[in-house]
């Protein structure tokens, strides 16, 4: 190679170099404003630390909770455990779309497929449950004790004033999920607090009977014979092991907070959008990242659906209110990457599209395979997602993927 | 070394520096500003189009806020604040090209451009009409 070649080689080499490297400065100074920024804006929506969410009045009873929670015995004839569908390898969720409940056997998508009942809903998972501020239960929120209020299936008078214990009460009667429908449970299926007594003795007499061990700790523990527990009794044993079990650990958001650890681009990118553009913020945010109201959301609907024919009302089937149609609670996002499938009726089956449903639903609805009433009623809850649409803000493909970046570091 | 030869050395460096100012005024002038916007022009156009996007959304939240103020407006006021941060790449690349020589009406073309990439669907309407009728 010529001398001149090489001199004219070497800067155009250097005239890239220098373009490409010109910014560079700047872009690093950029990232240091935004790891401020982001960190405020955390501190700002309700950021606690793990070890302050922890709360467990019933700790002493969380060993025979583990017990009661593992037992099919719990379940009066559907022979169906908590466990059954609340699983540690799916995020403490079951894996798929809809809970498949009794009569069927094995785990997850196994189970499914195996004949069992299937519920019209998602199972939830069960991660900050019972921790502080963590009062409101339920897709539809049926059981919800925040701000003072006492809204149960059980009136004026809730079984305790724990929201957890209360709601450890409600899947044990419900039938398909862990009742099976036979001459007893048919003779005592009305809405009466004589009814729903009897019912619940019989499965304290089943667990005295088929886990007399657990019981008589149980008993001993609350100083009392074992003749005497009550459901209840049973019930603060699970809510004292779900909230020892599934309480909130620490993350890698909160070790960013305290300047422990470092985010990537894409986690300072993807958080940036969180508290930004997305608008995330405006109803994924408190300690658990939900504001544990109501909103109305445009997943493709799954399954039969609660209020039948693929239709799901939400929230109205406890309010009976209808601003509250097909509105459900926000969903908390700790460990949100390890409980796919999403939203009520478990119809998206990554994070990814989960955002998507959020600000361009239609990408994930197949109305050529929607019956007429499914595309109705598609076009029904599109109208009243007006408030997400008005708070979520376009995105494109790589802001979704940098915001599931930063949704991870909320896992533990 | 005779003077001549001196002489005719000192003219040669003299040359090559004058060619080396020449030839660096010339690629700071055209060579850099043209491969800067080559490299930068679909990041340009994409940031552009992603400030105005946030843009728009405060201004309709601040909007909202004054015509029916609530938690809930302020609340997306605010987020829609933060998400003018995505404004600074725009402004950084803007800046960054103003630096490498790219002259104030190439960036507004490039921004012409962004703006009416959409008119394309035009053409592509027209285009059908013309054949199906």
């Amino acid at each position: 190679m010529s001398t001149s070649l090489w001199r004219t080689t070497r800067f155009a080499i250097s005239t890239v170099c220098a373009i490409l490297v010109l910014g560079l400065p700047a872009i690093a100074g950029q990232e240091t404003a935004f790891i401020r920024i982001l960190r405020a804006e955390v501190l700002a929506n309700g950021f606690a630390h793990a070890r302050d969410l922890y709360v467990n009045p019933d700790e002493p009873l969380g060993s025979v909770g583990k017990i009661i929670f593992e037992s099919k015995k719990l379940s009066l004839n559907g022979n169906i455990a908590c466990q059954t569908c609340h699983l540690t390898n799916f995020g403490s969720a079951d894996g798929i779309p809809n809970a498949a409940a009794i009569g069927g056997t094995g785990e997850g998508p196994k189970r499914l497929l195996s004949g069992a009942k299937l519920l019209p809903r998602n199972t939830l998972p069960f991660w900050g449950r019972g921790g502080k501020g963590f009062e409101t239960f339920f897709w539809d929120g049926k059981v919800d004790f925040s701000h003072g209020k006492r809204i149960s299936q059980f009136g004026s008078a809730p079984p305790s004033a724990d929201a957890l214990v209360t709601a450890a009460h409600l899947p044990v009667v419900e039938v398909r999920e862990m009742l099976e429908e036979d001459p007893f449970t048919r003779a005592h299926m009305r809405e009466s607090v004589k009814d729903s007594a009897a019912v619940y003795r019989a499965i304290v007499l089943n667990l005295r009977r088929f886990e007399p061990q657990a019981s008589d700790e149980l008993a001993k523990r609350l100083n009392k014979s074992p003749e005497a527990l009550t459901y209840t009794d049973f019930a603060r044993a699970l809510a004292a092991f779900i909230r020892s079990e599934f309480q909130i650990r620490p993350t890698k958001l909160e070790r960013f907070v305290d300047g422990k650890e470092s985010f990537s681009p894409e986690e300072i990118r993807g958080g940036m959008i969180f508290y930004g553009k997305g608008g995330c913020v405006v109803c994924h945010s408190g300690r658990y990242f939900s504001d544990f109201k109501f909103h109305a959301v445009a997943f493709p609907e799954l399954g039969f659906g609660k209020n039948g024919f693929g239709v799901d009302y939400g929230r109205f089937n406890v309010t009976f209110d209808p601003k509250d149609l097909y509105t459900f609670r926000t969903p908390p996002l700790f460990n949100v990457e390890k409980t796919a499938p999403y939203g009520h009726s478990g119809s998206v089956s990554t994070v990814q599209e989960a955002i998507v449903a959020h600000f361009d639903p239609l990408r994930l609805a197949n109305l050529a395979s929607m019956d007429s009433l499914g595309r109705h009623d598609f076009f029904v809850r599109m109208t009243l997602c007006s408030e997400t649409a008005n708070t979520v803000g376009f995105l494109e493909y790589d802001d979704v993927n940098d915001l599931v970046k930063f949704l991870k570091t909320l896992s533990f | 070394m005779p003077l001549r030869a001196r002489t005719s050395s000192v003219l040669t460096i003299l040359n090559i520096a004058a060619l080396s100012v020449v030839f660096f005024v010339f690629a700071r002038q055209f060579v850099v500003p043209f491969i800067a916007e080559r490299i930068y022009k679909d990041s340009y156009k994409e940031l552009m189009f992603k400030c105005d996007n946030v843009m728009r959304d405060h201004f309709i939240a601040k909007n909202r806020v004054l015509a029916s103020p609530s938690d809930e407006a302020i609340k997306i006021l605010h987020a829609a604040e933060v998400g003018l941060s995505t404004c600074h790449d725009y402004d950084m690349l803007r800046k960054r090209l103003i630096s490498l020589g790219v002259s104030e009406n190439e960036l507004s073309k490039l921004g012409l451009e962004a703006i009416e990439e959409k008119a394309n669907d035009v053409h592509f309407f027209v285009e059908n009409h013309e054949i199906r009728y």
